[in-house]
């Protein structure tokens, strides 16, 4: 399944919950929450940081690889290039003084996914979430 | 999302229950405001019905802790399921936030 979404200015639940929708999404509690999870946070961050002003498009699309072993899902859009997978990882041992506000989005998606790739390719950022939900 | 507010002695007793995401992150923090304003902050929050947090749900409950520790206050969580207790133990919120 694929859909494009535009404008994507306070559309981060629904295309969300679009994603969720699919037929082969896992019935355990425990995948679904890292799917979610991972899900919101990839599109949160193409919703606030890709464009200028919050204008332009997102196409999101799931299917299944390996012999319905492995789901995988795909965000494609046209802001600015920027590759999520290099933001700084959280330092995870601060005091709660030191601790830093934020920065946990894709670093979550990171680690509920069991892969998550990044290519800009043709004018498009194209991140490629996978895990394995046999 | 709903929480609640209710005040048992000395103790502030907050109750979560369902999906804290983007679509109500910000009502979250309104809901929570009062607890940044008071004096000596001890809170519980009940997460029992609590059944998702996103990265935005996991901010407002780091700028909570850091305006209690601030204050001299107590927080502790509780009653998490597994699947929030993994985010806060992933995100290694389970060191600096007490959760029973």
């Amino acid at each position: 399944m694929k859909k494009r979404f535009e404008p994507i200015v306070d559309k981060c639940g629904e295309i969300v919950d679009y994603l969720m929708s699919a037929p082969y999404i896992p019935d355990d509690v425990s995948l679904q929450f890292k799917i979610r999870l991972s899900v919101e946070e990839a599109v949160e961050n193409v919703v606030r940081y890709a464009y200028d002003g919050g204008i332009g498009w997102l196409e999101v699309g799931s299917e299944l690889e390996d012999d319905g072993v492995v789901l995988s899902i795909e965000l494609r859009d046209a802001g600015v290039a920027f590759n999520p997978l290099e933001l700084p990882e959280p330092d995870l041992d601060a005091t709660v003084e030191d601790r830093k506000i934020g920065g946990l989005g894709i670093f979550l998606c990171k680690k509920m996914m069991d892969s998550v790739a990044y290519r800009y390719e043709n004018g498009c950022n194209i991140l490629t979430m996978r895990k394995n939900i046999a | 999302m709903n929480v609640t507010i209710a005040n048992e002695g000395p103790k502030t007793v907050v109750t979560l229950s369902g999906r804290l995401d983007t679509t109500n992150a910000d009502q979250f923090q309104n809901d929570i405001a009062p607890l940044f304003e008071c004096e000596n902050p001890d809170f519980e929050i009940d997460c029992t019905d609590m059944q998702y947090t996103s990265s935005q749900g996991l901010r407002m409950f780091l700028m909570l802790q850091k305006s209690v520790t601030a204050r001299g206050g107590k927080m502790v969580m509780k009653n998490m399921n597994p699947q929030v207790r993994e985010v806060f133990d992933i995100t290694g919120f389970s060191n600096i936030i007490t959760i029973v």
